[in-house]
């Protein structure tokens, strides 16, 4: 009975696949006017670091994906690259929970709806998606200084309901269905979801020499790493990217999560 | 890009169904020896794409290790601190092997310094610490660079004084590019990496 | 792992475990899988055991084996959604779904393979440092996991006590403050003396994004915790969580045992049992009785204790931080309630209720006569009492000092010597020593016209202080002045003060 109703429930999924699928390979898919938005230029001090790091990072203008990639683009990509498929990623490069909320290996089924943002996706497939695309992700540093930006003005921080909005979200368990990207409000720079939706894959996220033992790691394991020093913390009280610092720094490159997606970035003058 | 890509799917599919594609075609007319046709374990390292060049400036790509085990290390040449440990128990680790296993396993280093380890800073780098010329010293864009270490577990970030942070990690791979064993640290571990690595040597190919 | 050709050199189950080891890891640097841990053929023989975890406020049955055992623990990350306070709810981190978290027993030399597993739906990584580990961190950076992932580490319980567990991801304080904590007793292997009634408390301190109790949903509020200003401080997790239906019980003639412990992030606990004295305290969650006879024991941030009562009476027995604004404003309060048969030698209730006014009670009526009797009655008993009447005049010359320097001294000046000429002396003063009644005279009513004090004379008007100062306060300042800087006399009563103001 229920192999019965599995059957039929098959049909429109399938056709939802190959909608999706012909959506994508239409080129630039449904973003419409907002595709890309423009960061400026601008300077990322990191939260904690080593005395030995910079204390500030100065980032060049560049372009960054308005929205989050949704399942029907990660969908498309899939069918035009089969290696990268459910049933035939590599475990180098993929571990169990690669795509898991999908009804199969291209079909996304009702816990991935076409415009939820993709989840489940390893660094390293969001680098294929990304380099497929001919664009690259982005820096951490990059990704920081775009997501520092407000609803209204280019720090965030000191707006009240960009905080409230922020911190509510980081206290809420993920569903088990994602919102629309398109419900996300977008900042300053017409980026959409930056906060708010999943978190996102930035290029370098395995940077923090750390330990997973966050209060060992003010002194460094000269054994364990070579170079660098006490990781300071320039803002103890900006609790928000200790969370995003603690999240990267327990993602290995070929796992997902339930709440990790990712968007694309590019150089402002393609060379 | 795209187009290059779908070339590249077309061509694995017709090769070497039904396995993950393990060279670009692209790229398949200029490297020798090609890689087997067998299919790689689906932990082989040997599936990543990642370019790299040698000290003598040729071409190179990670699945050209494949048939023999491999001591890998990544640093870069102007470390000061571990990398020269590192690079002694690399010899330590190969002298506690018998005797006649030493040259079985080859000994890769690739730099994370991918601006100022050129090919031929490599190559003085070679000289002046008189390297074993059967070693492979590599160099890589950036992105290789950082998927390798990805595919490794070594973190690394460039700091503000153009110095490197990053893991001490010495990985021993085996025949088909799989990680059998990897040492952390600076101290200790070389008796447990000699004999994964031994056990690796022991392997034929292919004949588990 | 099947690739690895036997060695005649490797004994066979060495071989299995550095297959085992060899095995591709995808390691992590020094945070990585390092595999799982070649265990010696003694510990490898032990028998294998699931442990059986308890939901606040109850507690896993006593071990009864007495030998080690390989002890299997699971325990899961969840972030919940749940009730804080009436009409409030609050987004809750978990060790098992609750807070505190579950509660882990197992005994001393027991080796623990430690299972982590943060549920897909976690928004963050999380880990465990467990306080009965000894090992860099308790275990935190071997179990730091991804949403979505498991963990698995490996200690052996070498010290017996009462341990908190905690998560230890960055930001620290924020996961502590999210409910991240819980219990884990190594009990010693002679087990714990029996107990009756054993239960399962942890406080807590939480910040919230809103008033306490202020409805809606609530989330953590970083600003208030930095500052330390918690809008909650619990027991287990949420107001009222030990009180009504949800309170303790126990019967009379029962043995209690609590298991208390303190997650913070930031408060030490007064734990306190309203009308009950801790019989036995182990002090600070140690493996031995340290204390008895304990009124309020401090337990502090990221610290336990155990203690044991028989509760002797019938009745409601309220569990608080004593540090009170937190159980009156905070929601710190818990209930024990004991049933049973009463015994009103030990405790009678409340025999009498009358009226009592004090000294506004009118002459004369039963309340007032109730209340001179009284007084006579305590008159007596110190009169009768050298050592009490001693201890009597000292408070009396302590509390007319205090008088003094708020109504004399500006004259009469602290040291007691007046300004020659124009305010007398009270040191050494053989006007003020000669007359008793006239002493209080002067206070009560004042003074005007010439007098002479130790042979000058003054001439100055003293106002009268019998408006201002009550008959105690009176006869207080008189034994402190005729009590210093040489005087000597017997204390002042208010008796005679009432009868020279009757006058």
């Amino acid at each position: 009975m229920s192999r019965l109703r599995c059957a039929f429930l098959r049909l429109p999924r399938l056709l939802l696949a190959l909608i999706g699928a012909a959506l994508a390979a239409g080129g630039a898919a449904p973003r419409g006017g907002e595709a890309m938005a423009t960061i400026p230029a601008g300077v990322y001090r990191p939260v904690s670091r080593a005395t030995t790091d910079p204390e500030t990072v100065a980032v060049a203008a560049f372009r960054l994906d308005a929205l989050p990639v949704t399942n029907a683009e990660f969908l498309a990509f899939v069918v035009a690259h089969p290696r990268w498929r459910r049933s035939r990623v590599s475990p180098l490069f993929a571990d169990e929970t690669y795509l898991r909320h999908w009804a199969g290996d291209t079909e996304l089924g009702p816990l991935a709806p076409p415009d939820a943002p993709v989840v489940n996706v390893s660094w390293f497939a969001a680098r294929a998606y990304a380099r497929a695309e001919g664009r690259r992700l982005p820096l951490l540093a990059e990704w920081e200084l775009a997501a520092a930006a407000g609803y209204a003005t280019p720090r965030g921080r000191d707006e009240p309901d960009f905080n409230r909005d922020l911190y509510a979200w980081l206290a809420r368990p993920t569903p088990d269905v994602l919102p629309a990207v398109s419900s996300a409000r977008p900042n300053i720079h017409g980026a959409r979801g930056l906060h708010g939706l999943v978190w996102e894959w930035v290029d370098d996220f395995d940077t923090a020499m750390v330990t997973g033992e966050s209060r060992a790691d003010a002194a460094r394991d000269q054994n364990l790493f070579c170079g660098g020093a006490a990781a300071a913390a320039s803002d103890p009280g900006d609790y928000a990217a200790f969370m995003r610092q603690a999240l990267r720094s327990s993602l290995k490159a070929r796992q997902g999560t339930a709440s990790l997606g990712f968007r694309c970035a590019a150089d402002l003058s393609p060379p | 890009m795209k187009t290059r890509l779908l070339v590249v799917h077309l061509v694995a599919a017709a090769l070497l169904l039904p396995a993950a594609p393990l060279l670009r075609a692209a790229d398949a007319c200029c490297h020798a020896p090609l890689a087997p046709a067998a299919p790689l374990p689906a932990a082989s390292l040997y599936q990543a794409e990642a370019d790299f060049t040698t000290d003598a400036g040729a071409g190179f790509r990670l699945a050209e290790l494949r048939g023999r085990p491999v001591v890998l290390a990544m640093f870069f040449a102007s470390c000061t601190y571990a990398c020269p440990t590192t690079i002694g128990d690399i010899l330590r680790i190969r002298e506690k092997l018998p005797a006649g296993l030493r040259d079985e396993a080859r000994v890769v280093m690739v730099t994370f310094d991918v601006e100022r380890d050129t090919p031929a800073a490599l190559r003085d780098f070679r000289e002046s610490r008189a390297l074993p010329e059967d070693w492979v010293l590599l160099h890589g864009s950036a992105d290789s660079v950082r998927e390798l270490a990805a595919l490794l577990g070594v973190k690394f970030k460039r700091e503000a004084d153009g110095q490197f942070a990053h893991s001490n990690l010495v990985t021993i791979l085996s025949r088909e590019g799989e990680i059998v064993h990897q040492r952390a640290g600076l101290s200790g571990g070389l008796a447990e990496a000699a004999a994964a690595l031994e056990s690796a040597i022991g392997v034929e190919a292919g004949k588990p | 792992m099947n690739s690895i050709r036997p060695s005649s050199r490797l004994p066979g189950l060495l071989l299995a475990a550095l297959a085992l080891a060899a095995a591709p890891a995808f390691a992590e640097g020094p945070s990585a899988v390092v595999g799982p841990v070649h265990l010696p053929p003694d510990v490898a023989a032990l028998p294998v055991e699931q442990a059986v975890l308890a939901s606040p406020p109850h507690v896993p049955p006593p071990i009864t084996r007495r030998t080690p055992a390989r002890v299997v623990v699971n325990l899961e990350v969840k972030e919940v959604t749940k009730r804080i306070a009436d009409g409030t709810e609050y987004t809750f981190w978990t060790y098992g779904g609750t807070v505190p978290g579950s509660f882990i027993r197992i005994r001393a030399g027991d080796v623990v393979e430690f299972h982590l597993n943060n549920h897909p739906s976690s928004k963050l990584p999380h880990n465990i440092d467990l306080h009965a580990v000894t090992g860099a961190g308790g275990g935190a950076a071997s179990t730091f996991t991804a949403p979505g992932h498991s963990s698995q580490f490996t200690f052996k319980a070498l010290n017996p006590g009462l341990y908190v567990y905690h998560c230890a991801t960055a930001p620290v304080p924020m996961h502590i403050g999210n409910g991240m904590y819980g219990l884990i007793l190594v009990e010693p292997e002679e087990g714990l003396p029996p107990a009756d009634k054993e239960y399962y408390v942890m406080q807590g301190d939480f910040y919230a994004n809103g008033a306490y109790a202020g409805g809606g949903l609530q989330t953590f509020d970083t600003p208030k915790s930095i500052d330390e200003h918690p809008t909650y401080v619990l027991f287990n997790g949420a107001v009222g969580s030990l009180v009504g239906d949800n309170a303790l019980t126990a019967e009379v003639g029962q043995r209690v045992r609590l298991f208390f412990g303190v997650g913070g992030p930031n408060l030490t606990s007064s734990f306190h049992v309203i009308g009950e004295i801790f019989d036995k305290v182990w002090l600070e969650g140690g493996n031995r009785v340290a204390q008895e006879n304990v009124q309020t024991t401090l337990v502090p941030a990221g610290g336990s204790t155990i203690v044991d009562f028989k509760v002797e009476v019938p009745g409601t027995f309220i569990l608080v931080d004593h540090s009170l604004s937190r159980a009156f404003n905070k929601g710190a309060i818990g209930m024990l309630k004991v049933s049973g048969a009463a015994d009103r030698v030990v405790y009678s209730g409340k025999e009498v209720d009358a009226v009592y006014l004090g000294s506004a009670a009118e002459a004369g009526s039963v309340a007032a006569k109730r209340q001179d009797e009284l007084e006579q009655k305590i008159a007596a008993e110190i009169k009768a009492n050298p050592a009490i009447a001693g201890l009597a005049k000292e408070v009396r010359i302590e509390k007319g000092k205090q008088v003094y320097m708020q109504n004399c001294f500006a004259c009469h000046l602290p040291s007691g010597e007046g300004m020659a000429g124009v305010f007398p002396p009270l040191a050494k003063s053989d006007f003020l020593q000669a007359d008793r009644e006239r002493a209080i005279r002067i206070v009560l009513k004042g003074l005007s016209g010439p007098v002479t004090v130790n042979g000058q004379t003054y001439n100055g008007v003293m106002p009268p202080q019998g408006e201002v100062l009550n008959p105690e306060q009176i006869a207080d300042v008189l034994t402190y002045v005729t009590n210093s800087w040489g005087n000597s006399a017997e204390p002042f009563t208010v008796d005679e003060v009432r009868k020279v103001k009757g006058e």
